[in-house]
């Protein structure tokens, strides 16, 4: 064929074979002697005398800036009119190769399998074509990956059950739910009203206390169970403060060592700052508060009584109430009489404070025990539905949540991978955290909790056991907010995916410190094969 | 940094004992230096003057004997060395047992100086009385020596003139040996006879309050330093007759122009110090030391300079005073000028000073040179840009970096591996779990001509099952402590041992285990960085070793303290050559401690810096700096070793990284990642073109490195070097030359900013690099250049021609074969440019065997020629397999720039080469809008090893 050396078919037109010249491409009104089409030097203001040398390749705005007369900006900041060197790679797949790499000495096989692109031998380089064993390498792959991609289908099929049928399980656990709801609205309508109908019978009753009368007893007896409950959470405190008191003493300790036997010539500047905290802290710290003496703590712990705190004994033998008066009277009288008056006072006082004659005055310590049945039932009837609201709630947001594409992750949810990576496994789980587990036994570091799903363009080497993320947009799901690092932000770990017949990590890298990236095969990240958008050559 | 580790002057026993010496010695009016040279001892034989210089130690005149010698060597310097008669033979106790050895060192001569010390023959005695001798010497006996006698001085003139002076102040010290008077109770064993005598000595030992309190030993933190041989500093004031201002004594973070050093409104309060250290987290503006040290000294005044060489390898501070008032007036004019007094200050062993008359500031390069050795040849890629970062965490990381490099089209050479890829921090070792296929890695970086260069440092880990450190012990080739056993302390991997490259049985162990077969998983692309050997020891006093350790030859460490970094680069240097039977290359070794010498072995960079705007700014003048003290193959670490550079500032600092001889990237551990492809738009794109820019002049930094091998040159030049005679420039040092390619930088170092005044040193034209706009310049003014982020204040100066390899490549080995592209920059007479080409395979030592290609390139009015440069016969050249490759590379273009309007109407030039001729077409582009009128010669395609000639 008498094409010029590295045009690409779709440049054919513009280099006729017999044409004693040549138009530049981007710039037709420079016209150029055809012998100076790859003669290794660069004529044409847009590149395109040059389509099989490297001459031109310094057109381009990643070069330093230089005049360049006739080219779009007058500069070589402009783009050259050829994507690259044409390698017909025949018994392969044709490609470009970057300019750039024409005749620098390297074979670039991947890119240019017969070898053309070293047409020159510079440096006495001779790349022969590895076409035939490359192509069939590459159809044997291609065949494979087509195997693999369709069984990584059938999983993500299966996948694809699980989640919708987990879905539904979500689905019909909310209109259950809701039902349940529905009931338990009436039932609580219900029982507020017993409630209150039971309340409004029991209010006149006045219920004696053993031993002790009257609102004020009642009051007393709670302002003695409260400060006992006080006294013994104080009692508490106090020994939770003297087990901090002991820990932050050794741990001061530990750091005011640290800080004086550290080495500055580590470079660590963790370290260093951490000395610089402490310095600072402990520098603030110098200025005593006002301590509580724990003397006046003991004197307040002290058990009640007639030379200490409080003496209740004193406050039980007080006036009695009103409604005393009615018990005192009542106690001289036969028990038939009794319970008669009794009624009676009862209606009597019910009807004087429904007509406000007599002050409400309920008993906010003891009630009966119909009143309490009746509360505790409405009670029970309310967090029942407080409760299953917020199970309704739940589900639904979880039926809203981003389980990522198709719902797919529904499925995988609380299923987790691991891989050892030296002294250390890492752990993913699905939709929850990540996790990196010493085998010395220095316990394990959460790497971050599940945040959300993101799409990045990846691109990586495709290898040969599929175990890549290749070219293209993936999904990553981000985990953030982890443990912290030592004088550093919390861990979090990118989790890129890609699509394989199984679950697997593959790897796990820590760029930089406790920033992690976690490479994953999932036929959860595999495309629907009834889509379009099958990874082509193109890509690569 | 924690300053308190380091010490001050007066922490430093004898630099307090001589700063107090000072001044006392310059507040009195009767001063008189107790040095005086006896006359009849004196004989002057083949340009050599030797004599006894007689100290007067008390008042009743008793006297120590210094043998002297001075010598005139046939470059023109003169060096001047001075003993102690006592120690030289022996004849002193030294305290605790020590088994150190008792002369002063002597030996520094052997590390460092490689020749020019043959004698000037024709020096002679030109006159003498019983006051002074003169000795005049140096080409056409310009030079004079003349000494005087009592006291003890030497004046050195150049054509009649005073230059440089030695103890003209009287504060010429030599701290002789003295036993040490314990207090008279603990006196019991001694007779009596001997006891009234030491206490008589005692009486007269110390007038009037001499400061004994550091004599014996000195505390600092918590290390004690026993100092077995007592006081025993070197001391002498140097003048500089006229000078205004000194350059030199690298490494500080400060201006190029040193500042005064005794207080005073933006002066330092501290003298300028020399003590190789590891300084965490390093202050700028600062007479502090920092990791390597040169006590090489330049002095310079309008179409002057002059300099010396203090050859000592102790601790060493200098202080520098300028002042109007000269006690003698000076033999020439008569405006009063400034004189700049430096006063040096070594803790021990003999006094040895080279005296440089200049008068060029290249004639002290180069005689510095001739003496300390010039830069090797570089590995050709070690001059491309370096990818450093601690760490680069596995095998795979590597490979995805150097991936990722390509995919964004950014060309690199080398990527660098820091001290995790080690198991546990033991050298010559594999992590393992994260580098499991170090062969596969080399492999995969070879397969793009890149280079991998891994980190080996000078402490050996102390643990057992370690066979490099069984074989340090067990061979005894560690450095050992005051008591002779080896020296244990801690550095990366915790208990280390060190190795003591100042023996030879200990180097050749050292390069025993960098053979191939010996540091599994290295290649041929392996390289290797030398780090820590000041020697950092953390639990060290300020960070390094006990002064009382013992070396090779039973020298104390406080002997050779400066010179410990080199020593070891020295020996991995030499290791490299011996990998593998048969292979001779240029070794590639980068070091962080270095002295006078270091330029042989390998290259340098400023150490741990900071991704702050300030240490940008501050690393210009810091490796100008080392150009000057002849170790120009240096460099800062760009983006900033600790902390995160803004996007900003890391594009910034790659756009002046591209104008460091030593170009590399590199990032603390506990910093955010910073590959330049991480940067993204429109930072990326920027930091690309920057590098390129480095990449297609390499040709252009390769001649540069050439020259500074052949005769010690600065690669990149302040303007006092290129232009001596303008006073203007003197102090200028943010902006350089690059080589002789007239190619002149000044990177932006400050936020935000949005442009930059760049001082022009003369009348010629200068041209804008990337636009070819005309700069309207004045000669001694600044002008204003726009400098918005994506642009590199970078002008081309009128008559120069350099070259250039256009085409972006992925590294410098695959530019090998590409054409040329000539840049010619005309001069302001419109006809005129001159330039130079080195070449070679940057690899073998086949260079020295005429395996080179080294071209002059002359335009004269309307013709440009290329021809050998040293007018060889280059058909004479048996071409070995690089010359012959070398065939099929040809000149491309030729760019002239500011071409003159009698090429307007040319169409085409006519090339003659070869005995052939051919022509070829010009496209001339008239001045327009600013920028200069400059034509295109088109494929040339004459070979850039053959003599050709184009005539427009």
């Amino acid at each position: 064929q008498s094409l010029p050396r590295g045009v690409g078919p779709e440049f054919a037109k513009f280099y006729e074979s017999k044409a004693p010249t040549f138009k530049c491409i981007g710039n037709p009104s420079i016209v150029i002697k055809s012998s100076q089409i790859n003669d290794n030097s660069c004529d044409c203001p847009d590149g395109s005398d040059e389509p099989g040398t490297a001459a031109c390749a310094y057109i381009d705005p990643l070069s330093p800036e230089q005049p360049l007369p006739g080219s779009a900006t007058g500069t070589t900041n402009t783009t050259s009119a050829l994507p690259g060197f044409w390698c017909a790679n025949e018994g392969h797949i044709g490609s470009y190769v970057p300019f750039m790499y024409v005749n620098d000495g390297v074979c670039d096989y991947d890119l240019c399998c017969d070898g053309s692109e070293e047409f020159a031998h510079v440096g006495g380089v001779k790349c022969e074509n590895r076409c035939k064993a490359i192509g069939k390498e590459y159809r044997r792959i291609e065949e494979e990956r087509k195997k693999s991609k369709e069984r990584s289908a059938e999983s993500r099929r299966a996948l694809l059950r699980d989640s919708a049928e987990l879905r539904r399980k979500v689905e019909s656990r909310i209109s259950e739910l809701r039902q349940e709801i529905n009931n338990l609205e009436v039932k609580k309508v219900d029982l507020q009203r017993k409630f209150e109908e039971v309340e409004r019978s029991e209010r006149g009753k006045v219920v004696k206390d053993e031993g002790q009368g009257g609102k004020l007893g009642v009051l007393l007896s709670q302002a003695k169970a409260r400060v006992k409950e006080l006294r013994d959470t104080l009692d508490k405190v106090l020994d939770q403060r003297d087990d901090l008191q002991d820990r932050v003493d050794k741990l001061e300790d530990i750091l005011s060592k640290f800080k004086e036997e550290y080495n500055p010539n580590f470079n660590d500047e963790g370290v260093k700052a951490a000395v610089k905290s402490w310095e600072d802290y402990s520098a603030s710290n110098t200025g005593a508060k006002d301590d509580i003496a724990d003397a006046d703590i003991m004197k307040v712990l002290e058990e009640d009584g007639p030379s200490s705190g409080v003496n209740w004994a004193e406050f039980a033998e007080g006036d009695g109430s009103d409604a005393d008066i009615v018990y005192n009277l009542e106690a001289y009288l036969p028990s038939f009489v009794r319970d008669f008056v009794h009624e009676k006072l009862n209606q009597a006082r019910v009807w004087m404070i429904e007509n406000g004659i007599l002050a409400d005055n309920p008993k906010t310590g003891q009630e009966s025990l119909l009143v309490k049945a009746a509360r505790e039932a409405l009670d029970a009837a309310r967090n029942d539905f407080s409760s299953k609201t917020s199970q309704l709630e739940e589900q639904e947001k979880d039926l809203e949540k981003d389980y990522g594409p198709d719902d797919i992750f529904r499925a995988l949810k609380g299923r987790c991978i691991s891989s050892d990576v030296g002294e250390y496994e890492y752990e993913l789980c699905w939709i929850d955290r990540t996790m990196q587990k010493s085998k010395k036994g220095h316990g394990n570091t959460n790497m971050g909790n599940f945040v959300r799903i993101d799409r990045e363009y990846a691109d990586e080497e495709e290898r040969v056991d599929g175990k890549s993320l290749g070219k293209g947009e993936r999904l990553v799901l981000r985990y953030d907010n982890g443990q912290g690092c030592w004088n550093g932000p919390n861990r979090r770990t990118d989790v890129w995916l890609a699509c394989a017949e199984k679950d697997e990590l593959w790897k796990v890298s820590e760029s930089e410190k406790c920033v992690y990236r976690m490479e994953v095969g999932t036929p959860a990240a595999c495309e629907d094969l009834h889509e379009p958008g099958v990874r082509t050559k193109d890509e690569l | 940094v924690k300053e308190h580790d380091f010490k001050k002057c007066d922490q430093s026993g004898f630099c307090k004992r001589n700063r107090a010496f000072a001044d006392n010695a310059l507040q009195s009016n009767s001063w008189q230096s107790p040095y005086n040279l006896l006359p009849e001892t004196k004989s002057f034989k083949d340009g050599q003057l030797q004599a006894t210089i007689l100290k007067t130690i008390n008042a009743n005149g008793d006297a120590v004997k210094l043998p002297i010698t001075v010598s005139f060597l046939e470059s023109g310097t003169a060096r001047v060395t001075i003993d102690e008669e006592k120690r030289q033979k022996g004849e002193i106790e030294l305290r605790h047992d020590s088994k150190a050895r008792k002369e002063r060192y002597n030996e520094a001569e052997q590390w460092v100086i490689v020749g020019g010390l043959t004698l000037d023959k024709g020096a002679k005695v030109a006159s003498e009385d019983k006051k002074q001798i003169t000795v005049q010497y140096g080409p056409s006996s310009k030079f004079e020596a003349v000494i005087k006698f009592s006291p003890f001085s030497i004046d050195f003139k150049r054509d009649g003139a005073s230059q440089i002076k030695f103890n003209d102040r009287g504060l010429l010290n030599m701290e002789h040996w003295r036993p040490k008077i314990e207090p008279k109770q603990e006196e019991k064993k001694e007779g009596d006879e001997g006891e009234e005598k030491k206490e008589e000595e005692q009486k007269v030992e110390a007038p009037k309050g001499e400061d004994e309190s550091t004599w014996w030993e000195e505390t600092f933190g918590s290390n004690t330093d026993s100092k077995p041989r007592g006081p025993e500093s070197v001391a002498l004031d140097i003048e500089f007759v006229g000078y205004e201002h000194v350059f030199g004594i690298p490494s500080h973070a400060g201006p190029l122009s040193l500042k005064q050093t005794r207080g005073g409104e933006g002066n330092y309060q501290e003298p300028y110090r020399m003590y190789n250290a590891d300084v965490f987290e390093y202050i700028l503006d600062s007479p502090m030391t920092l990791y390597g040290s040169i006590p090489f000294m330049q002095a310079h005044r309008k179409d002057s300079s002059v300099g010396v060489f203090w050859l000592n390898a102790a601790e060493t501070w200098v202080d520098i005073t300028k002042g109007k008032d000269s006690k003698n007036p000076l033999a020439l004019g008569v405006l009063s000028k400034t004189t700049t007094t430096t006063h040096w200050i070594s803790e021990s062993g003999l006094l040895d000073v080279f005296v440089f008359l200049g008068p060029r500031p290249q004639d002290i390069t180069s005689k510095y040179a001739e003496l300390t050795g010039t830069s090797a040849m570089p590995q050709e890629f070690s001059i491309g840009y370096h990818q450093c970062r601690w760490n680069y965490v596995s095998d795979e990381d590597v490979k995805d970096v150097d991936r990722k490099m390509d995919k964004f089209k950014i060309p690199y050479d080398v990527i660098w591996l820091d001290i995790e890829y080690t198991d546990e921090k033991k050298y010559f070792t594999w992590d393992s779990h994260t580098f499991p296929d170090p062969v596969g890695m080399g492999k995969h970086l070879d397969a793009h001509g890149r280079k991998l260069v891994t980190i080996i440092d000078p402490h050996i880990k102390n643990v057992d099952n370690y066979h490099v450190s069984s074989e340090l012990k067990s061979k005894d080739h560690a450095v050992h402590n005051k008591e002779g056993s080896i020296f244990e302390g801690w550095c990366w991997p915790g208990s280390s041992n060190w190795i003591d490259a100042f023996s030879p049985a200990a180097r050749e162990w050292w390069a025993s285990l960098f053979k191939y077969s010996a540091f599994k998983g290295t290649l041929e692309n392996t390289w290797v960085w030398n780090d820590m050997n000041e020697p950092s020891v953390f639990n060290g006093p300020e960070t390094t070793m006990p002064k009382d350790n013992l070396h090779h030859g039973g020298w104390e460490h406080r002997d050779v303290h400066n010179l410990n970094g080199m020593t070891f680069h020295n020996a991995t240097h030499h290791a490299l050559k011996s990998r593998k039977p048969g292979e001779l290359r240029r070794p590639f070794v980068l070091t962080r401690a270095f002295f006078a010498g270091s330029q042989r072995v390998g290259a340098m960079w400023t150490g741990d810096n900071q991704a702050a705007w300030d240490h940008l700014e501050a690393s210009i003048p810091m490796v100008l700096s080392q150009g000057i003290a002849g170790y120009p193959f240096s460099g800062a670490d760009v983006g900033g070793f600790f902390g995160n550079p803004d996007k900003e500032l890391l594009t910034r600092w790659y756009q002046a990284g591209a104008f460091y001889p030593f170009f590399r990237g590199h990032a603390h551990i506990d910093a955010r990642r910073r590959e330049p492809y991480l940067a993204g738009e429109p930072y990326t794109p920027i930091i690309t073109a920057a590098l390129r820019l480095r990449y297609a002049l390499l040709p252009s930094w390769y001649t540069a490195f050439y020259q500074a091998h052949a005769d010690g040159s600065p690669i990149i030049k302040p303007m006092f070097y290129t232009h001596p005679g303008e006073e203007g420039g003197l102090e200028i040092d943010d902006q350089f030359f690059v080589g002789n390619t007239g190619l002149l930088a000044r990177p932006v170092t400050k936020e935000g900013q949005n442009s930059v005044d760049i001082w022009i040193p003369d009348d010629e034209v200068y041209y804008d690099y990337f636009t070819y706009n005309l700069i309207p310049t004045t000669k001694g003014k600044k002008v204003t250049l726009d400098a918005p982020l994506d642009k590199i204040p970078l002008l081309m100066q009128g008559g120069h021609i350099f070259a250039r390899r256009d085409r972006p490549r992925r590294s410098s080995a695959l530019m090998k074969w590409d054409d040329y592209t000539l840049v010619v920059a005309v001069s302001k007479d419109g006809k005129s440019a001159e330039g130079d080409l080195y070449v070679d395979d940057g690899d073998s030592f086949d260079f020295e065997k005429g395996q080179y290609i080294r071209r002059k390139f002359v335009m004269e009015g309307s013709t440009i020629s290329s021809v050998d440069a040293e007018g060889r016969d280059t058909k004479g050249v048996k071409e070995g397999e690089w010359m012959k490759k070398m065939r099929g590379v040809s000149v491309d273009k030729i760019m002239v720039v500011g071409a003159p309007s009698s090429w307007a109407n040319k169409k085409e030039v006519s090339v003659e080469s070869e005995g052939k001729s051919w022509s070829v077409e010009v496209e001339y582009s008239p001045a327009a809008k600013g920028r200069a009128a400059f034509a295109v010669i088109k494929k040339v395609g004459a070979r850039i090893g053959a003599d050709w000639k184009i005539v427009a």
